[in-house]
């Protein structure tokens, strides 16, 4: 791993907190699928696990080779952003690490992702499971369209035959988590897709947290958004860090400073550097960077 | 690596960059005639250099605004940052400068037009003088090429204007009792004091220097622990 060495002191996940949690469930382990998720305690703060890649190597059909022998460690409770520009292949390790990359036509992957230490390509392992346990936002908000504001929040629930939650605690707790709760309780019955842009970003990280994930991860999340709903998406991932590992990839340099505990930047498929935030951004390790940072190149 | 981007940015921090470091001439330059002043109790070229400390305050205000205005346009980052972090403090240390030529220009009506001069001090100061004008040359010359090892020879020219410092201070001491002569010591004394002064802030922008280089601030010279530490 590149600059491995830098980030030593953060991969402890912090113990004792938090729901004990259960192995990643196989396709055949049908009982435990549940149990991954289960997060009962409901507690605001609450440990989550980190992200552990190895050796990652990436693919696009034709054998396009997209991420080159990548290796990083994603802190409990903290916000990685993933900066580099078009093409450095920080996308694709975001959609690796939710087994996303590999719904790509002619696309692969290879190497380990360990998720609190099992590893979600083991041979097995139930999909759908790891997409549930490592939740996706994504660039354009894509609440459903035909659905109301509380059935898009319920619906990753329902998606997932989650049973035996209370469905509007669920729907309110989660609707309170994404800070969108007091802009449309009055409303819960009308269409999602009548709000805003910014407040659609967080009607879809509601429906993400609903189903009470390990770890988020965030595709550019505020590229569509203006910049008030960009800044009430930034603190409230400040927020979300306290009950998820965040993994953010993002064009906005400024958005990653502002947010992100510790920043990796890519380029060609390479992991450059990983270091804390404030150091990338002050005196970055590499050369190259700098010179990204800087606005040099991009 | 793509076409380099952001062109207007850095022809504009370059642009800021020198206009500050352009301050540390008018400093030269006010030390010159400051010295000048001094050596021939020249009082009308002593008003000269306190009125002229208005165009190093204008620098002052004028680079800061560029440079604030940088931060809030630009959002520099990495050794942009540190470029636009150093040129505050190193502006700092120019209008301190130009303040303390000012003090220097402001003892020479005191001390009357046919003051007691005693050689030996008299020429002290004026070898101070000199060394401190070409540590601030220097200054400018190391953070403009981002030499470290320039900006640390500071801190060895510094030395000597420090030893000289304490040299004017002793002989003041044992300047004798006429009242006059004592007075005029008195204000050698205050003149020493600017002048070193004067050598600390290039060693300060020395130490800027090393910071925009490495990334980390460390003071080349502690006095308040003069024994190295390991």
């Amino acid at each position: 791993m590149t600059n491995s060495e830098t980030m030593d002191d953060q991969r402890t996940t912090p113990e004792g907190e938090g729901a004990p949690r259960a192995p990643l469930p196989t396709r055949a382990d049908g009982a435990a699928t549940t149990t991954v998720l289960a997060h009962e305690n409901g507690d605001v703060q609450q440990a989550a696990p980190g992200i552990s890649i190895s050796n990652l190597q990436a693919y696009y059909r034709g054998g396009a080779h997209a991420i080159k022998n990548v290796s990083l460690e994603y802190a409990p409770n903290k916000v990685t952003a993933m900066i580099g520009p078009s093409g450095s292949g920080k996308s694709t390790v975001l959609r690796c690490i939710n087994r996303m990359h590999e719904e790509t036509p002619g696309a692969s992957a290879e190497g380990e992702v360990l998720l609190d230490g099992q590893d979600i390509y083991g041979v097995g392992v139930d999909v759908v499971a790891v997409r549930r346990a490592i939740g996706m936002v994504f660039q354009k908000p894509n609440p459903f369209p035909t659905m109301s504001i509380f059935d898009n929040v319920a619906a990753g629930l329902k998606l997932n035959g989650i049973k035996g939650v209370d469905l509007k605690q669920r729907v309110e707790e989660s609707l309170r988590g994404a800070g969108l709760w007091d802009e449309v309780k009055d409303r819960l019955g009308e269409p999602g897709i009548g709000l805003s842009g910014g407040q659609q970003q967080r009607l879809c990280i509601a429906r993400t947290i609903a189903v009470q994930p390990q770890v988020i991860l965030m595709d550019e999340p505020c590229s569509a958004l203006d910049p008030i709903a960009t800044l009430k998406v930034e603190e409230l991932i400040e927020d979300l860090k306290q009950r998820f590992t965040i993994i953010i990839v993002t064009h906005n340099m400024q958005q990653a400073a502002r947010v992100a505990d510790t920043t990796a930047f890519f380029l060609l498929g390479e992991l450059i550097e990983h270091a804390p935030t404030d150091k990338v951004f002050t005196n970055p390790g590499d050369e190259r960077t700098e010179q990204y940072v800087t606005g040099k190149f991009g | 690596m793509a076409e380099r981007t952001r062109q207007h940015f850095a022809d504009e921090l370059r642009r800021v960059e020198a206009q500050g470091l352009d301050g540390l001439d008018l400093v030269v330059q006010q030390l010159d005639r400051v010295l000048e002043a001094l050596e021939h109790q020249d009082v009308e070229l002593a008003a000269m250099v306190i009125a002229n400390d208005d165009l190093i305050d204008g620098r002052y205000l004028e680079v800061h605004q560029g440079l604030l205005s940088l931060f809030a346009l630009q959002a520099p980052v990495a050794g942009d940052l540190r470029i636009v972090a150093a040129m505050l403090h190193v502006m700092k240390n120019i209008e301190r400068m130009g303040d303390q030529c000012v003090n220097i220009a402001k003892t020479i009506p005191l001390t009357g037009h046919e003051p007691p001069v005693r050689e030996e001090v008299l020429e002290r100061i004026l070898r101070m003088g000199r060394a401190a004008r070409t540590e601030v040359g220097q200054a400018k010359t190391a953070f403009a090429t981002r030499d470290v090892d320039l900006a640390e020879d500071l801190v060895r020219q510094d030395r000597c204007i420090n030893l000289l410092n304490r040299e004017i201070f002793q002989l003041a001491i044992d300047v004798g009792t006429d009242p006059d002569t004592r007075e005029w010591a008195m204000h050698m004394v205050m003149v020493a004091r600017a002048i070193e002064r004067i050598g600390d802030n290039a060693v300060d922008v020395g130490e800027q220097t090393a910071f925009v280089v490495t990334g980390l601030f460390r003071e080349f010279s502690d006095s308040s622990h003069p024994q190295p530490q390991v």
